[in-house]
């Protein structure tokens, strides 16, 4: 068992450091030299703490996203609906800091906002898990779809009753102070949002592996007929891990409204919820690994803004993107080395011990 | 009406074609999570192809070469290193958007005025165009739209009349057989993934070539998806596509109609927008007929 996380670990970064090389070798395309594209980049965000909170800024939604897939990645669920419930959890975040704004105490308000959020995303995650318990409905179709769904009705509210007074832009009145996450690290924009998802990590961590629940639901994913033979009501496991899913990736949408925007957008943050099956799997469905990839993550994406801001290189902000695919399918093909190796060491072992029995 | 009938066929084109080459691969069980990315490929394709050869045919080449060479590494990861194909088609899509928009600034850097290319002409039909409404919605397309009606009794045909159409039906169903047939059923998979890499490749640049003249970041913004989920709706048949790609369709052009005819009004639009969505989630959790292949988006291997 410790020999397989090393192995994750090494291989994870081994891919990640290949899937580097590979996207800056991309930059020989813009006749820049990436050697020193790559170190500019690096330095200035560990020299300048403005830019390295904005890392901690990024990864603090991802690891909601991240976490959300994870969860029902270990019943063998997929929940690609993630930034759908992002989206009902943000809406509902704004919704209440507008009109509870002044009238709560921030403490309290921030803790309202956090579980009507979590409710929110956690209520259409647990209609898709129904429509899996109930009719065994393919729930990765049934929650891909529900984002569209979702994003129609935040476009529909945001252009009516959510539109802002002006009524220029498809967005809303920004919140009032008294509704902000507190921020935390001085001269960044680091806020509170960001201890919460480490927190959460650490709490679904704990819920998955040291609770009869996490058992549960692990023992599903792993089999979910020998499950239901010991016991388990695999359709009940369906339902739990759609709602703490979808509740996780609804949680995002506090931490992005009351802690970052403090309003919302139309296409807000498109894409956390794709992110966030990468960062999922890079850390191998692992909570506390999510954390670490989520950072990474934010990393990537931060040293993809800043060298598109480097004067006279003409390098797209698009570079964000390639670098984070090419990892991820870094990654992948990572994994079936892995398992490609695993394989053919036991069968080393294998051969070695019949030989030895001859 | 005649207007928004015939935008829907225009709008329907690439979906179809999305579609059928869905319904080909998912029958032989392999979803192809990474379309968003094979049409984004295609639609980038087709414009640099044309912009820089300045010929139409070139670009639709380019654009085939693109949605091939992406739905190759698909296949690759999936078929033969058999790894999850939600999760590879994810990496994929979102490699494509950065490849796309890097490359093009590579090409093209910062141009003050958008690069424009020259769109397919719409081809009146003789005889069938004069035909009254039928021949105004049907019959005044461009080219792409004219192939994509062959294409249809096509694949029907061959999908359900033909030992290759078996082959494909059987590697979906039951691999095992195949594979005791004497067949290859990674080669198999392989192919169909190939084949929808052609068809999202030509379904990608009909936006760029044949729609918008140009290309934007946003070019595809989910419409590889739809093409997805009309697969889904169409419960895998080839007739069932052809309904649901005219329902997605249909809603579309309205819900575009309907935004020019109120200017944003309280009318609920995006109701519209949102309809053939809310359609597909009822069908797949309350239809009872369900021709989903068994194998799908399992990986098959030959020790198991």
């Amino acid at each position: 068992m410790k020999n397989k996380i090393k192995d994750v670990v090494l291989f994870n970064i081994g891919a990640v450091v290949v899937g580097l090389v590979i996207s800056a070798c991309m930059l020989l395309f813009m006749d820049v030299n990436p050697v020193t594209v790559f170190s500019k980049a690096f330095l200035k965000i560990i020299t300048d703490k403005y830019t390295l909170g904005e890392v901690l800024v990024k990864a603090t939604p991802l690891m909601f996203t991240a976490l959300a897939f994870a969860f029902t990645y270990k019943a063998n669920l997929f929940n690609i609906g993630a930034q759908g419930q992002f989206y009902a959890g943000a809406t509902v975040a704004v919704t209440l800091s507008l009109s509870l704004g002044e009238a709560l105490p921030t403490p309290l308000l921030i803790l309202v906002v956090l579980v009507c959020s979590f409710l929110a995303g956690g209520l259409i995650g647990a209609l898709i898990g129904l429509a899996k318990a109930k009719f065994n409905a393919n729930e990765f179709l049934v929650s891909m779809m529900s984002t569209y769904v979702v994003d129609a009705f935040m476009d529909y509210l945001l252009r009516t009753f959510l539109r802002e007074t002006k009524g220029e832009y498809l967005q809303t009145d920004p919140i009032s102070q008294n509704a902000y996450l507190p921020n935390i690290i001085p001269g960044t924009r680091v806020h509170l949002g960001f201890l919460l998802a480490v927190l959460t990590a650490i709490v679904v961590w704990v819920l998955l592996y040291k609770t009869p629940l996490g058992f549960r639901i692990r023992a599903v994913g792993n089999n979910a007929s020998a499950a239901e033979l010991a016991g388990i009501r695999a359709k009940k496991i369906y339902v739990i891990a759609f709602l703490i899913s979808g509740g996780l990736a609804g949680m995002a949408g506090l931490t992005e409204i009351n802690g970052v925007q403090h309003m919302l957008l139309q296409d807000f943050n498109s894409s956390i919820g794709s992110y966030g099956i990468g960062i999922a799997i890079l850390a191998n469905g692992n909570p506390i690994g999510v954390i670490f990839a989520s950072v990474l993550f934010g990393l990537l994406s931060i040293m993809g803004t800043t060298m598109g801001r480097m004067p006279g290189l003409n390098i797209p902000a698009s570079i964000i993107d390639l670098l984070q695919g090419i990892v991820m399918l870094c990654v992948i093909v990572a994994y079936f080395l892995r398992y490609y190796m695993e394989i053919r060491r036991e069968k080393k072992k294998l051969q070695k011990a019949s030989v030895e029995h001859a | 009406m005649l207007n928004v009938l015939s935008r829907a066929i225009m709008m329907g084109t690439p979906l179809l074609l999305g579609a059928l080459a869905e319904v080909y691969a998912e029958r032989a069980g392999m979803m192809i999570t990474a379309i968003e990315g094979i049409f984004l490929m295609g639609a980038w394709g087709g414009f640099v192809g044309t912009y820089i050869s300045g010929s139409a045919v070139t670009g639709l080449l380019v654009a085939i070469g693109c949605g091939v060479i992406t739905a190759a590494i698909y296949g690759v990861i999936t078929v033969y290193l058999r790894q999850q194909q939600i999760v590879t088609g994810t990496a994929i899509n979102i490699l494509a958007a950065g490849f796309c928009a890097f490359f093009q600034r590579v090409l093209f850097g910062i141009p003050t005025t958008p690069l424009q290319i020259k769109t397919l002409p719409k081809l009146a039909i003789p005889l069938l165009s004069k035909i009254p409404w039928i021949g105004e919605i049907f019959f005044h397309q461009n080219i792409l739209t004219y192939l994509v009606y062959l294409l249809i009794p096509v694949a029907w045909y061959v999908l359900n009349k033909t030992s290759v159409g078996l082959a494909i039906r059987s590697t979906g169903e039951n691999p095992q057989a195949v594979d005791v047939a004497g067949m290859s059923v990674s080669r198999i998979r392989f192919l169909t993934v190939l084949l929808a890499g052609v068809a999202g490749g030509v379904a990608g640049s009909f936006y760029s070539l044949g729609y918008l003249g140009m290309y934007t970041s946003g070019i595809i913004n989910g419409r590889g998806w739809i093409a997805f989920a009309i697969c889904f709706l169409g419960n895998w048949s080839t007739k069932g596509v052809v309904l649901g790609t005219l329902v997605f369709g249909l809603a579309d052009s309205i819900s575009i109609y309907i935004q020019a005819l109120s200017g944003g009004s309280a009318f609920p639009n995006e109701l519209i927008i949102a309809l053939p969505y809310i359609l597909t989630i009822v069908l797949t959790v309350f239809r009872k007929s369900f021709n989903v292949p068994t194998q799908l988006g399992v990986p098959y291997s030959k020790e198991n």
